[in-house]
Parts: C-alpha cells; structure tokens; sequence
C-alpha cells in the first residue's frame, strides 16, 4: 500500500516535472534573458501603488508616464511631445507623442492594445487622487492641484483632456519642480478597461506602456516579463528598444545570499551591498578589490540619500523647558563631536560621502559637499559648546537615549563613543523598523536615526522635512523644527519656477537648517551597482532606477543556467 | 458517536473564537503604525487617512473587532450591492427590508494591508511550499527515526545505543532556528560545492525559457533541519518500545520455536512496536506545520511561516490573523480526527 502510494507520488512528480517544463519556453533558444533579485519583495504592479524601490523597479519596466528621468536627473519628455507652462506657471499643457499604445491586452477589444490618448492620463491622475484608490501617492498631488471655489475639494478642471492628445494640468499655485513629480512611477499611465475589469487585483494584471510587459508573477518567487514587441521607441540606429528579449526577478531575501549568487554568475546586477559584506567587494580605502576586479563590474554613483540623526525639538515633550536637546549649542556640540570620516572608513570602507555640508546630498543638482557648510570634526569646539550651552565638559547632562534599529547598531555605538569621550553620555534603544518609525512619528524618540531617500530629485523634497505643517505624523517633519524664516522661505521656493533663484532659496535654507542644528547629518549614501562583464546599457543614477530599456548583453550571447 | 463529534466541533469553534479574540487584541497592542506602514516616509493628511479608512483602522477598537467577527462569520447580514456581493461573492438566503440581505458565505479574510491580496489567495498559493515541507519532513524523521531507534534497541548496552540515544537528546533539544543556521552554512555554503545544495530555493522555479520546473534538491535542507527533532523522539520512541516488546513472551516463543532472527524482528517486533510511534506520527503533521516558521524563514521557504513572519514584521493585520487562524483550525481538525481514529481502532477507548 505504501509501496504503491510512493511510486504512485513519484510517477506524478515526474509527469507534472516533465510537462511544465516545456509548457510555456520562448521559441528562440538564444533568448536575451536579464536576471535579478529583488530583496525586499514585492508587493504591487499597480502604479498607484509605487511606493517602494521594489514596486519602482517593475513598474518602471512595465509603464511609462508623460516624462522620465535623464541620468543626470533632468525630466526629460517620454510620452509627451511638447508642452507649456502659462505665464503665471499655474496652467501646464502637454500635448502627446501620438500612436503609442498600451500592450496587447484581452480587456481591449480584440486583444489588441489600445491607443494612449489623453483621456487615459485624465483618468490615471484622477485615480490617483480618488480616496477609493487609497494610493499611497495622492500626496503628491493633494496640495498642488487646483481647489475648487468652496476650497472644500478639487477643481472640476484641474486636469482636464481638451482634445485627443492635449492634456491640461491646472495647479492651485505655481510649484517649482513640477515636471520633476511627473517623472514619478505614481503618474503613469494606466487604462480604464483594466483598472474598471479588474478591480483591486489590478495589482497583478498590469496593462501599460512600457519596453516589457507582464509574463507571470509567481509572488514571493518570481516575477517574468517579456519583450513589448510594439514598444514605440527605437534607438539611435533605428533598431526597436528593447534589445532584452525577457527580464526574470527572483526574490531571494537575504543580500548576503544575492551577493553570493551574483558571483555564481546566477544574476546579471545587483544593487546595494549589506554592510557586513562591503569587505568582499571594497578595500578600506573604498576602491574595489583586486580579486574582483575583472570579475564583474563595479560602479558607484552618489545615492539621493542622506543619513542622518534628528533631535526631537517640540518642547512640549519634555518635562522641564531646559532639556539639553532644546539648547542650540548643545545640538551644535554634539555636531562637533563626531569624526564622520573616520566612521565612514572603518564602518562603510569610505562607501559614502562624509555629511560635512548641509541636509541636501551631493546627488542633486548644484549641492556639492562645500556649497552649504555643515560640521566637521572639531573636539574642542565641542567642548567650548557644551561649556557655553552651561554643561562644561558635560557636568550636568543627563543621559540622552538614542533611539535606533539594529541596522544601524554598529555606527550608533562608535558614535556613541566619541560623545561619551567630550563628555556626553549617551545610550542607545534598538527596537524593530515597525515600532523606531512609530516612536519617531509621534514624538516619542527624542533622539533618533533616521535617513531620507528623494522621492524626487529636488532639493525641496528634502527641505519639506523641516516645514513647520508639515508635522509628523502625517507630514515628513519629524524633528517638529518650526522657524519662521525658514518657512518664509521654502513657501517663496516653492512658487519659484526660475531654476536659478530657486537654488538660491535652498542654499539659504539649508544653511538656516545647519545653523539651528535639529539634525546632525552623519553622510550622503552612494548607490553600489553589480553588473556581469556582458551586460551593456546600464547606467547608475542617483535615484537607483532599473530601467532596462537599452540594456543588452555584449554579441547577444548569453549564457543562462 | 455523531452526538461526540458535533461536541467536539462545537468546543473547537470556541477554540477559534479565542484565537480570534486573543490576536486581534494582541496585535492592536502592538507598538507601530500600519498606516504608517504603508504610506511611508513622505505623506500628508488626505493620504493617511484614505488608508486608514481602506484598512478600516479609522473605527473604534470595538466596533474593528465586530466587524472583522461578521467578515468571518459564514452567516450574516450585509447591504445587497454589486460591490459587497464582489467583496464577499455570497449566496443570498432572506432579503430583510429595504436592501438588506441575509447571506451565507464562506469566511473573508480580507486583503493583505501591504499588498491588496485577498489573503485566502495568499495562504493557499503558500500552503503548497509547507504541506511538502512538513511532508518531506516527517518521511524522513519517520523512516530513519524507526530504523535508528531499531538498531538501538537490538545493540542495547553498546556504543552504537549509546552515541544514538545521546545524538537523538541532542536533536530533540536544539532549538529549530540554532540548527537551520548551522545546516545552512555547512551543507548549504562551505560544502556547497560538494552537496551541490543552495542556502536558499524553492521548490518550484520559473524561467522565460525552461518554464516551470521542479527543484527537489532545495528542499532537502529544509526538510532535514525540521525533521531532526520528530526523527530524534521517533528514534528514542521506537527503541523503548521495540525493548518493551522485545522482552516480551511470544518473542521467546517465535524464537524457540526456530523463526528466523529476522523474521522475528521485523514481522513480531517491529509491527507491535510500531503503534505507540503512528500515534506520534499522525498527531505532528500539524504542529510540523507551525513549527516550519523559523526553518522557512531562515530558508527562506515562501510557505505559511515565511509569510506570516513577514507580515508581522510589516503589521500586515489580515495576514496574521489569517494565517493564525488557519493554522488553528488546522490543529482543531486533526485533533478531532485522532482522537476518532483512536476510538475506532482500539476498542478500549470509549467516546464520552
């Protein structure tokens, strides 16, 4: 009986092995497969739903929306032909490349994928402020677009398809960097029959635009996408993009484990390196190992990133008004106090750029490391600041807790350290992402690591964190830093549309926010980028953005396992 | 016997009721912010609170907690729209008033917070990678448990008695996740190149060329590691009842009366001695099931516990409280069918 049953399991094994195998093969055996890993899963393809790097990376394969990022971080046109800004710059009209169309699809009539028109850019950026959506996007519309009279919601116009390829976008007021949020995955184009067919589960049958489109999405394994045969772009010779003929993610969750299966030759990129494997890759001087060199490519660029240490500034969280954290030359001190290049040379082998200019990275425009002046390592000073802040070396203080997760362990205990050595007694709390972002978002850390990714790449996505309405928890200001000048500011850059007057302003602010110290900024992050010797037609960015449009693998030859 | 197992199911509803009760309160508990969770760093008003109302935080604790109860319940009444019909798919029983109905559903677990996936959908696509796990798991423990606990008890008093009851103590105490690290790193990365084994993998991979195909070698280490605490007490339960029965009588008797050695062991000894073990075999497969949790996660396994860890990680509420539920009724079930089991093979047991 148990004979049976065993050989019974064995014979279903082997059969249904045997015939998936073959099910569903691309014809062509030499077909251009691009493989990689996606550590943090995913969890959405719906645009709507583009909220983390994962959800960007596929999206970004599968849609596309009015403009896209140049390498070197300009909106560039992608779907949109030519366009306006009125006068006042609060009226923007694109009009539309004609004849793309979205994949072929069976909610379209006949399978064949319909025309992009205007009315499908309507209908996405409405969907995208509609409640019933809850996107986690609206934001970034909400408080841009055009009120109506009552102020009470928005304007039936705001935006508005005048014909088949014109779209108009009307804004409350003028907003700097605009065309920088239409470059977002959030404002792609997606189409009604899909979105109307299949409701929420739209999240696993997207329809869009982009150079690939959706295979099979095996959740939590894998994600398969193949070659759009009508994608509308070509390359320079005339040659139809993409050159790839499918992409395949796997969804290994451990990066030590992504990283040894990159060198097995088991993935064509990879990007980011935990920090307990850096020494596999980087000397200590931050230059790529002699063993690895040859071996795969190593590229790095500066991350839209910085790293940072907030000091909880709302004075209604502490007891007494005289908590050292409200006092500005203590903040100063603390500042002063850490050696951030030596920390980036033990602890990261020099990945990084030491945080000595303002909140803004060296990744956005015109933001070089000097352009604002920040802190660098001066002990003395230090001491001399805690001496005038009335806790002459540190005689007085009570301990600050500084609140962390494990991630972050290792740096919060060097740095830790060096305040202890002017004087200042720290101690550290880990506690899980769930309950540190908590804690932060209602001001229950008064001390604590943070960092901040652009979600676009303007300087005002970075100085939004210290707009006084924008409070946690609903806004990004999390320190609760509330200075009148600053806001007069950041609202004048904000209705600013001349590029140079507005860098202006932030340069000013930024300065406002390294004189009032509300956080000590320890480095701007780089991006690490993996590629195998035969992969072309990557190229690093700032924003970390996979787009594999012109990717290509050198003479087409591949060698999968 | 109808009247016992009506009891018994009746006493396993108020099980699950408990569960309930307990995880829903406990998860709300918890420190951090779903909302939060979601939206991410850079957010405003509209935006959390259209989330909040999507996830239905937006309500008080009790009311949350009544409507989660009436979502579950396969019996309720709802508005009869085209939307709720599409939520819950339900079968109209009695229409009550205006445009209320009584319905009969199966249970909704609701979607994920995270991903927007019913969650039915999640535990089932999971459900697979664990069943083949915990069964791949106890063939193994089971097979060499009995061998194992076989040759210690017919060298008893030796080395080999002593080194296998020693291993099995070891096995039966070292908690999951120790071992699974261990495994890992020796059979799946330094010997990696002799095993040929991978620290992580599953079962099923897909690829734009070769399709879907089946990767047994991955679930080896997996299988292994969960197996080594069920082999071990199968071991330790099979010597001493294979000792108990090899003392016995008719042992002495097949022997005298000229069968062979092996005869007498395998088809006397062995077959009595084998009761006490399909007892413990029959009752684990489902605490093999929850046990898996660590082993999957440490694998990374995309089964039940992988994405049960997962979402507790990112507050993901329906997750949770589908995959603790499923893993109770699991528990129910099988406990109810034992204990019949029992009832009908050994004629001592009365049912009361």
């Amino acid at each position: 009986m148990l004979r049976q049953f065993c050989a019974y399991l064995m014979a279903v094994l082997l059969i249904t092995a045997g015939c998936t195998a073959t099910d569903n093969a691309l014809e062509d055996g030499n077909a251009k497969v691009f493989r990689y890993n996606q550590a943090e899963g995913l969890s959405s393809l719906d645009p709507a739903f583009a909220r983390n790097q994962a959800n960007v990376w596929a999206i970004t394969n599968l849609y596309s929306g009015l403009f896209e990022l140049s390498p070197d971080m300009y909106p560039i046109p992608d779907m949109v032909d030519s366009w306006e800004v009125s006068e006042d710059g609060g009226t923007y009209t694109f009009n539309l490349k004609k004849g793309i169309r979205f994949h072929d699809s069976e909610v379209f009539e006949g399978g064949k994928g319909r025309e992009v028109t205007a009315e499908d850019f309507e209908y996405s950026f409405k969907r995208l402020l509609d409640p019933a959506t809850a996107s986690t996007g609206a934001w970034i519309f909400n408080d841009k677009v055009k009120k109506n009279e009552a102020g009470d919601g928005f304007a039936e116009n705001w935006v508005e398809a005048t014909d088949k390829y014109t779209l108009v976008l009307r804004l409350e007021k003028p907003f700097g960097p605009f065309l920088e949020i239409l470059t977002m995955p959030y404002t792609f184009a997606v189409p009604k029959e899909a979105v109307e067919k299949w409701g929420k589960d739209f999240r696993k049958h997207p329809v869009g635009t982009g150079p690939f489109q959706l295979k099979s999405w095996d959740e939590g394994n894998s994600l398969i996408m193949v070659k759009n045969p009508n994608y509308w772009k070509d390359d320079a010779n005339g040659q139809q993009l993409p050159y790839l003929d499918a992409v395949m993610v796997s969804f290994i969750q451990d990066r030590n484990q992504e990283l040894l299966t990159f060198q097995q030759g088991k993935l064509d990129f990879m990007s980011g390196v935990e920090a307990n494997s850096i020494d596999l890759i980087l000397d200590k001087d931050g230059a790529v190992k002699e063993e690895i060199k040859g071996k795969f490519v190593v590229q790095k660029v500066p991350y839209l990133n910085t790293e940072y240490i907030g000091f909880q500034l709302d004075p209604s969280v502490y007891k007494g008004a005289n908590h050292p954290i409200l006092n500005k030359d203590f903040r100063k001190a603390m500042n002063y106090a850490i050696n951030r290049e030596e920390m980036l040379k033990y602890l990261f082998n020099n990945l990084g750029t030491p945080g000595k200019g303002g909140i803004i990275p060296p990744a956005i425009k015109y933001f070089k490391e000097n352009t604002v002046k920040g802190y660098t390592y001066d002990p003395a000073k230090a001491e001399e600041l805690l001496k005038t802040a009335g806790y002459p070396g540190g005689k007085g203080l009570p301990t600050i807790k500084l609140n962390t997760t494990v991630q972050s362990k290792p740096m919060v205990e060097y740095l830790q350290k060096q305040w202890g050595a002017v004087g200042i007694p720290v101690e550290i709390e880990i506690n899980q992402t769930a309950t540190h972002q908590e804690l932060i978002d209602n001001s229950r850390a008064n001390f604590f690591r943070g960092s901040w990714l652009g979600d676009y790449p303007d300087a005002e996505n970075y100085l939004a964190m210290f707009y006084s309405k924008y409070f946690s928890p609903a806004g990004p200001n999390k320190t609760h830093f509330n200075n009148s000048e600053f806001d007069k500011l950041y609202e004048k850059a904000r209705y600013e549309s001349e590029g140079f007057n507005r860098l202006d302003l932030y340069h000013k602010m930024d300065q406002i926010i390294m004189e009032e110290a509300p956080v000590i900024v320890l480095f701007y992050d780089e991006v690490v980028r993996l590629t195998q010797n035969n992969v072309t037609g990557l190229e690093p960015n700032p924003m970390n953005v996979l787009d594999l449009e012109r990717a290509s693998f050198v003479d087409g030859e591949v060698i999968q396992e | 016997m109808l009247r016992f197992i009506a009891k018994r199911l009746g006493y396993g509803f108020l099980v699950l009721l408990g569960v309930v009760g307990v995880v829903f309160f406990l998860f709300h508990a918890l420190p951090g912010d779903p909302v939060a969770m979601m939206a991410g760093q850079r957010t405003d008003v509209a935006t959390r609170q259209a989330i909040e109302k999507e996830l239905g935080l937006d309500q008080p604790l009790a009311v949350q907690f009544y409507l989660y109860l009436k979502d579950l319940s396969p019996l309720s009444i709802h508005e009869d729209t085209a939307e709720e019909q599409e939520k819950y798919s339900y079968i109209p029983l009695l229409s009550l008033g205006e445009d209320e109905v009584l319905v009969l559903k199966g249970p909704y677990l609701r979607r994920s917070f995270q991903t927007n996936k019913k969650v039915g959908e999640i535990l089932l696509d999971n459900l697979e990678a664990t069943l083949w796990l915990a069964l791949a798991a106890m063939v193994f423990a089971t097979f060499f448990g009995v061998i194992f606990g076989m040759l210690a008890a017919l060298s008893q008093n030796t080395f080999w008695d002593h080194f296998l009851v020693i291993i099995s103590v070891l096995g039966i105490s070292i908690p999951s996740f120790v071992s699974a690290i261990i495994i890992a790193m020796v059979f799946g990365y330094y010997l990696s190149d002799y095993t040929g084994l991978n620290l992580t993998g599953q079962l099923w991979v897909n690829h734009p060329i070769y399709g879907r195909t089946l990767h047994i070698e991955n679930l080896i280490l997996p299988a292994f590691t969960l197996g080594l605490r069920p082999l071990s007490i199968i071991t330790q339960l099979t010597r001493s009842s294979m000792l108990e029965v090899l003392s016995q009588d008719y042992i002495r008797t097949a022997r005298a009366k000229g069968l062979q050695y092996y005869k007498v062991i395998v088809k006397h000894a062995l077959k009595n001695a084998l009761n006490p073990v399909v007892t413990a075999v029959s009752g684990w497969l489902a605490s093999l099931m929850a046990g898996a949790f660590f082993v999957e996660y440490i694998f990374d396994w995309k089964g039940l516990g992988f994405v049960t860890l997962k979402a507790v990680q990112s507050l993901d509420f329906p997750v949770v409280m589908g995959a603790t539920l499923f893993i109770a009724l699991i528990f129910v079930l099988v406990n109810i069918v034992v204990d019949i089991f029992y009832a009908l093979l050994d004629p001592r047991v009365h049912l009361s």
